[in-house]
């Protein structure tokens, strides 16, 4: 069985105020491309914001899907609600022809699964192959029962791909002072996440990002200030690479070869953090012989997350 | 606690082997009753298992009977438009809440099998796993009062769905579709979540 090893590399320092909103990914012809968005259900002006940041974003880095981790629709869910919380304020990107691939959070109702904008094609977990060499699996992070790990481990061992990208709602490891680290799922998922080489997962729940040092071999990122903030929620902890908490924000990712490049950018359009992953090697079926990858320490943050210090 | 976990899994998927009581999709007391006989009656069957068995019955009844409405406007179909969403949910509602008009409170979760669920349930909430599964449970409560503990009764829309703690799951029998386990405060809810209905509960099933 393949088990590919993840390499971290910083690509850039933290960009100063002149070059924050240069596109900082290769943008190569042919890559994968995409933007990973969280907990985007409540409307508002940071949902506006990162909505209209995305769209022009699009216009230097042409990602033609989009995944979703989660709070997809806050509150209620009428037709109403739908068109408010999600079809308007990502109007322009639908217009584009961005697909938009949905996992569900604790704030989702299942009936989410049968629209069409969500390509969840009636199913709370999933998988889709969107180029040669690249796949993704949707998880439901709600509800990890015997049914859902046999689908994931059949499906992640049947793909073949060299890339194992998998979203789910639940942060696997997180420093957030609200929820933490889903230490329940992990333990039932990361197994399986091992076993077969996942490369990448992308989660939320916490309103804030954090970008993980990678645990086991595998990178995890939480994105889930995209409608929603938390301000001091973000207590640095030794599993934080870099941390924001006072800004929404999305992602844009591109794969290219072995190579997966990130850029978060916040709602004023400014780079928070940049980076890519490197995959490297064939690692065996046991995963106690992963090699853990190389984190490069990262510069300080431009924010220092976490609540001020009481005096 | 992992082999607890197991041999219940284990010992649900041999009570699962029981033949089915019928293929009628209605909830009927005969049928029902003549579940049970297929294994509550069988010596060399144990209680707890002729409990999980008969609930079993029971619940792939409801899951046959919800197969059975969920046709034509109450059909759950991919569509563009929110509104058929909204719509086939509440005439699956409608359906099933008419066609089980009569159910009561137990009619699932049988006064046999509910201390069999609570005994299920408490070692997954005690030690470090039982803290980590309580926090879960906390954090993503509806607010308190807003879910209605009866049968046929909808799950409010405004309400987050708690979060199932992942190794209290693995403990609970496994359950057909669309039905899912839902822990409200320290009451366990069967939830129907294609119709969003209350199937049936136990009220206190955690004691710890």
């Amino acid at each position: 069985m393949r088990r590919a090893h993840v390499i971290i590399a910083l690509l850039l320092a933290l960009p100063p105020a002149a070059a924050a909103q240069e596109l900082r990914l290769p943008n190569k012809e042919g890559s994968t491309k995409f933007a990973v968005i969280g907990d985007t259900g409540q409307p508002g002006p940071g949902q506006t914001a990162i909505a209209e940041q995305m769209a022009a974003w699009r216009k230097r880095f042409a990602f033609p899907f989009a995944l979703m981790v989660g709070d997809n629709l806050y509150g209620s869910e009428s037709a109403r609600d739908y068109q408010k919380k999600f079809a308007d304020p990502y109007k322009a990107l639908l217009d584009g022809g961005v697909k938009f691939y949905a996992a569900l959070g604790n704030h989702d109702d299942a009936g989410q699964t049968q629209y069409k904008a969500f390509n969840m094609n009636g199913q709370k977990y999933y998988t889709f192959k969107p180029q040669n060499g690249v796949r993704f699996f949707a998880i439901d992070s709600n509800y990890v029962d015997q049914k859902q790990l046999e689908w994931l481990d059949t499906e992640l061992a049947a793909s073949g791909s060299d890339w194992k990208i998998v979203f789910f709602h639940h942060p696997l490891y997180s420093s957030g002072a609200t929820h933490g680290s889903a230490d329940l799922q992990r333990e039932l998922l990361e197994p399986v996440l091992l076993k077969h080489g996942v490369n990448v997962a992308f989660t939320g729940h916490e309103h804030f990002y954090e970008r993980i040092k990678p645990q086991k071999g595998v990178a995890y990122f939480i994105i889930g200030s995209s409608s929603k903030l938390r301000t001091g929620d973000l207590r640095k902890s030794p599993l934080t690479v870099y941390g924001n908490d006072s800004d929404y924000a999305f992602m844009l990712v591109e794969i290219a070869g072995d190579e997966l490049y990130f850029q978060t950018i916040s709602d004023k359009g400014t780079t928070l953090d940049t980076g890519s992953i490197k995959r490297a090697g064939d690692v065996g079926p046991n995963q106690n012989v992963t090699t853990q990858p190389v984190v490069p320490q990262a510069k300080p943050s431009p924010v220092q997350p976490g609540p001020p210090k009481p005096k | 606690m992992q082999v607890n976990r197991w041999l219940t899994i284990a010992l649900f998927s041999s009570a699962c082997a029981a033949p089915a009581a019928t293929e009628t999709p209605t909830l009927t007391d005969v049928a029902l009753q003549e579940g049970g006989k297929k294994t509550s009656t069988d010596p060399a069957v144990n209680a707890h298992a002729a409990a999980l068995a008969e609930f079993k019955v029971r619940v792939d009844a409801y899951a046959d009977l919800h197969a059975k409405l969920a046709k034509g406007t109450a059909k759950l179909a991919q569509t563009e438009d929110p509104a058929k969403i909204s719509a086939a949910k509440a005439a699956l509602a409608a359906k099933i809440q008419a066609a089980r008009a009569g159910a009561k409170h137990g009619e699932i979760f049988t006064p046999a099998v509910r201390p069999v669920f609570k005994r299920l349930l408490a070692p997954e909430l005690k030690g470090e796993d039982g803290r980590d599964a309580k926090a879960v449970l906390k954090d993503d409560a509806p607010a308190p009062g807003t879910v209605p503990f009866k049968v046929n009764a909808k799950y409010p829309e405004n309400q987050p769905l708690p979060t199932v703690p992942a190794n209290v799951l693995l403990t609970l029998p496994p359950l057909p579709a669309p039905l899912e386990y839902r822990i409200v405060g320290q009451h366990l809810l069967l939830l129907d979540t294609a119709a969003d209905l209350i199937v049936d509960y136990i009220l206190n099933a955690i004691t710890t």
